[in-house]
């Protein structure tokens, strides 16, 4: 048992003043020597005994009221709360949340945490409940609420670390909401981290349900030192006509003491090169190894250092793979003006990453064998073909295809139905603008990754071009607008079409209808708009544990079982295997295109019936924060989801702080219950003796 | 020095000397009264009736025999000198003084011995043998009449006083001294050999029947009886306030009280027995007075006087 202000306990002094009184009047006339008690024994006894020992009574209650008054302020709790305070004060309910991010692997810290989950797990006692939650960057609950100590005790033992980070808000959100939906009377969180300062925002915003508390065990809190490779960068260079690579990578050292270690680059799972890095005390370090040629097929890569405390951390993977082309097809009209796609092709037969291969055909000329593997297909004011080289292109589109369509001056009426149907807009009247200087690209969207490289200031202006004509296009509601003229007429437009994008541009490549290729922006906005109708994305060497895989954006990694299949992308069957040997189907687009990935080391997304070892390799690293074993108050924390700040408490072990203990039992409330109680009893009990006595 | 002042108990209890404090009281009464010192003295011829055999000869009137050759005995109106016995209660229950001082503060027993002295004296005066004697539970201290023992009683009332007032508290446990009328009424009863004035003071801590059975003896033998009840006004008033252990000073026993509670009560026992007292004494012709002693004494001499006189019709 134990107080919390147990200074209101010098209040029993008002208790003690009368006591102390009478008994000081009692000490200075003991008795009171009389002639003969003959009389007074004739006096019924109610009137002498009874009446002294109701009044007795009265002072009891009273001194017990004032007793219990001062307790309540006192604010009393019972040391030993287990499963006194359960009994006490009804069932519990409590989530406990163990970190499992990979930062938990340090020293021993993952074990001292799980023994502190089973020591919680076994704090449910009776009618308790108990949800297990592991979280890293998300969490995720391993039992539902149960009183069951045997599910619980299981959970944790099939628990494993995570190569994710630490986000606190996303499980405590989790545990409010299991708070909120629990009917028992008490809730409680228990949080077993390391408390790492980068798992916890100034934004963060997240509150627990009112009276629910929260308990904090620190697995963390001492000095940690860790060296980690947090970064590895591959610069390309071209040596005659191959491509080569200079990987370097950067390491850091929490410690206080400088530290000389030996990184160590593997390729395709070889030692390459090692090098001896001194990093100095809270500082970093780069290594830089030696080019390398680029290998002709996606390769695996690894920077590892000599294994610390923290051993997932000491490497780094990536991938090295050969650089990947869009191939463009520009199909223009059998008798093209002069230079008709000449900018369009010029412009994007600029630049190597990625690199554009540019095929232009006559609208005549096309064949259907002219569409396979093909990116993108341009067609530069001429009509859909039909036919089966149509629907061949159709069949392309939906594999995931784009398609851009300048539509120029060409009548609406040589769409059929079948086109018209995945057209982004429909066709109006050209616009002349010759009168007034030409319309503007007033607005566009710059979150569309068309724009978004022109975002930034002087990072491209639309508005110094000028178009002078242009075609009136009429959106539908599955499409979307994505650039405006000045005028409020939509520049450009697309829609989504199976695994494809079509879009329409609403003037000319050329300087026929506007002086846009003549603009700097001319180049990028080919090279963007190409890029994200053909699906190109950047090609990543490496993701981080926890990122989300979308195919549907990665056709540098789908594209050569995509076409290879000469399937619809929506149906082409994929599959990823983790490090561990998870296998999880995909396909490029459609419902299943994305994964998460959440293991370190290397994934192999391959199609179906193709050997392990030959897909590609994709490259996923621990999230480099992670490796910031920065520590940080967890009584921040319970203040800030707590109601009542500084109502929970850290706490090392399983022993809460007193304030905690005191706020979850709350026995102040009852003992001021008995004392109002005993009050109004006494008040009756008094006005009935005064009625008497009356 | 006026009369009133005189009488008071509190003013008396200065006067050291108990022959000058009852000197005190008596003159000074009967000078306020105006009142002749010989009145009740009785030698007064009655009539004459016939010689029977057996009458004392020396009762012969010889003259009228000598007028009408008949034996005649002249009779008078009544003795004129009487035994006069007081009988004190010395009983702890007769220490009880109310207050330390201002009235109330003089105890029953020296009001007791105020009154016995005074009214010894003033016997004394009239010619009449005075005897005392003091009781508890049986007979303290015993003078016989005698028209020569003023001294006697008068200093048998003075080493009573300071003997009371010299002795301890009882203690507690102590064996009970609590008066108890009947035995020591009837030890005295039997010593009287001639017809008496027995003037009983005492506080009367006995249920009236046994008082009145024990005064019985005494009415029995042709005695005149004067009961005075003295009573401290906080006998009477019970105006304690604090609740409190009271002890019998007799007994010992304690009782806690809330005096507040059972004063009413209280007063309403004390009142009935005071009531019962003086019906019963007065259908056994005993004279009765409650006195409170906080009051002047004369009150105590005018019912004395007033006994007296009707005694002194008596024959």
């Amino acid at each position: 048992m134990g107080f919390l202000a147990p200074a209101f306990f010098g209040g029993l002094i008002a208790i003690g003043i009368p006591i102390a009184i009478h008994l000081i009047n009692r000490e200075r006339r003991v008795v009171v020597q009389f002639p003969s008690l003959m009389f007074l024994r004739k006096v019924p006894y109610r009137s002498v005994r009874r009446q002294k020992l109701r009044h007795l009574l009265l002072l009891a209650m009273r001194c017990l009221a004032l007793a219990l008054l001062i307790a309540a302020f006192s604010r009393p709790f019972f040391s030993r709360h287990a499963a006194a305070a359960s009994s006490l004060m009804g069932a519990k309910e409590r989530v406990i949340l163990v970190d499992r991010s990979y930062s938990m692997g340090y020293a021993d810290h993952w074990k001292r945490a799980l023994d502190a989950a089973r020591s919680a797990a076994r704090g449910v006692t009776g009618n308790d409940r108990a949800t297990l939650v592991f979280f890293a960057n998300d969490p995720a609950a391993a039992t539902e609420p149960t009183a069951n100590q045997a599910r619980l005790e299981h959970a944790i033992a099939g628990a494993k670390l995570s190569s994710e980070g630490t986000r606190y808000e996303p499980a405590l959100k989790l545990a409010a909401q299991i708070l909120s939906a629990s009917n028992l009377p008490r809730k409680e969180v228990v949080m077993i981290s390391d408390f790492q300062r980068v798992g916890w925002g100034r934004r963060d915003d997240v509150q627990l349900p009112a009276g629910a508390v929260m308990t904090t065990v620190d697995i963390g809190g001492a000095p940690a030192t860790d060296l980690a490779v947090t970064q590895v960068s591959t610069d390309r260079d071209r040596a005659g006509d191959r491509d080569r690579v200079t990987v370097t990578a950067r390491v850091t050292n929490t410690g206080a003491a400088a530290r000389t270690v030996d990184a160590t680059l593997d390729i395709g799972g070889r030692a390459v090169e090692s090098k001896s890095v001194t990093v100095p005390a809270k500082g970093v370090a780069q290594a830089r190894f030696s080019p390398s040629v680029v290998p002709a097929a996606a390769t695996r890569g690894t920077v590892r250092i000599t294994h610390d405390s923290l051993p997932a951390n000491d490497s780094f993977n990536f991938t090295l793979a050969p650089g990947e082309a869009v191939s463009v097809l520009v199909v223009r009209p059998s008798k093209p003006r002069e230079n008709q796609s000449l900018y369009l092709s010029r412009a994007l037969n600029i630049g190597d990453r990625p690199a554009f291969h540019v095929d232009v055909r006559a609208e005549d000329a096309l064949r259907a064998a002219d569409l396979t593997s093909r990116s993108l297909v341009v067609l530069d004011e001429v009509a859909p073909p039909n036919g089966a080289i149509g629907a061949r292109l159709r069949d392309a589109i939906n594999a995931g295809t784009g398609l851009l369509v300048v539509p120029g001056d060409l009548p609406a009426a040589r769409w059929t139905p079948e086109w018209r149907a995945l057209m982004p807009a429909t066709l109006g009247a050209v616009v002349d603008r010759t009168r007034d200087a030409g319309g503007k690209v007033a607005s566009v969207d710059y979150g569309h990754p068309v724009f978004e490289q022109f975002s930034a200031p002087r990072s491209g202006d639309f508005s110094t071009a000028h178009l002078f004509r242009y075609r009136q296009l009429v959106t539908s509601g599955d499409s979307g607008v994505i650039a405006k003229l000045d005028d409020g007429a939509p520049a450009l437009v697309e829609k989504t079409v199976g695994g494809g994008k079509v879009l329409m541009w609403a003037s000319s490549l050329d300087e026929y209808w506007t002086d846009l290729p003549l603009q700097p922006v001319f180049l990028p906005f080919m090279h963007e708009l190409a890029k994200y109708a053909g699906r190109y994305g950047d090609a990543r060497t490496w993701f981080q544990a926890g990122d989300v895989l979308d195919l549907s954006r990665h056709g540098e990694l789908t594209g050569p079982f995509v076409t290879d299949a000469g399937t619809d992308a929506a149906t082409a069957a994929l599959v990823l295997e983790s490090p561990s040997g998870h296998r999880a189907p995909l396909t490029p687009a459609g419902p299943e295109h994305l994964a998460t990935l959440s293991e370190q080391g290397f994934y192999e997304l391959r199609g179906l019936g193709i050997a392990a070892g030959s897909g590609r390799p994709i490259a996923v690293n621990v999230d480099p924060k992670e490796s910031d074993l920065s520590h940080f108050d967890p009584n921040e924390l319970v203040a800030a989801v707590t109601a009542t700040p500084g109502a929970g408490t850290q706490q090392k072990g399983e022993a809460a702080a007193p304030e905690e203990l005191e706020r979850g039992q709350t026995l102040w409330w009852y003992l001021l219950m008995v004392a109002l109680l005993l009050m109004v009893a006494e008040t009756i009990l008094s006005n009935r003796l005064s009625k008497a006595e009356a | 020095m006026n009369a009133e002042s005189l009488l008071d108990p509190t003013v008396l209890a200065r006067i050291g000397n108990l022959e000058l404090l009852a000197r005190t009281v008596v003159d000074g009464f009967v000078n306020g009264l105006h009142r002749s010192p010989h009145l009740g003295s009785s030698t007064d011829f009655a009539e004459h009736r016939s010689y029977m055999p057996g009458d004392d000869i020396r009762g012969i009137d010889w003259k009228l025999y000598a007028r009408t050759d008949r034996y005649y005995v002249k009779q008078f109106e009544a003795e004129t000198n009487t035994n006069f016995m007081v009988l004190l209660d010395v009983s702890p229950s007769m220490r009880y003084r109310g207050a330390t001082e201002g009235p109330g503060s003089v105890s029953k027993l020296d009001y007791g011995c105020y009154l016995a002295a005074a009214l010894a004296y003033f016997s004394s005066t009239q010619r009449d043998r005075v005897g005392l004697a003091t009781f508890d539970q049986d007979i303290v201290e015993y003078v016989p009449p005698s028209s020569k023992h003023l001294r006697l009683v008068l200093h048998a009332l003075e080493r009573t006083a300071k003997s009371a007032a010299s002795e301890p508290e009882r203690p507690a446990g102590a064996p009970s001294r609590a008066a108890a009328l009947e035995a020591p009424l009837q030890k005295l009863t039997e010593s009287l050999r001639r017809r008496s004035i027995v003037l009983l003071i005492s506080d009367l801590y006995e249920e009236p029947d046994a008082v009145l059975s024990a005064l019985a003896n005494v009415r029995g033998r042709g005695n005149d009886m004067i009961v005075f009840h003295l009573l401290d006004r906080n006998e009477i008033e019970f105006p304690f306030a604090d609740a409190t252990n009271f002890i019998d000073l007799e007994t010992g026993e304690r009782m806690p009280v809330i005096p507040e509670y059972l004063r009413t009560q209280y007063r309403e026992v004390v009142a009935q027995h005071t009531a019962t007292l003086g019906q019963k004494m007065r259908e056994q012709r005993i004279d009765y007075a409650l006195f409170d002693t906080s009051k002047p004494l004369d009150k105590a001499l005018f019912t004395y006087l007033l006994a007296r006189e009707r005694f002194s019709t008596a024959r």
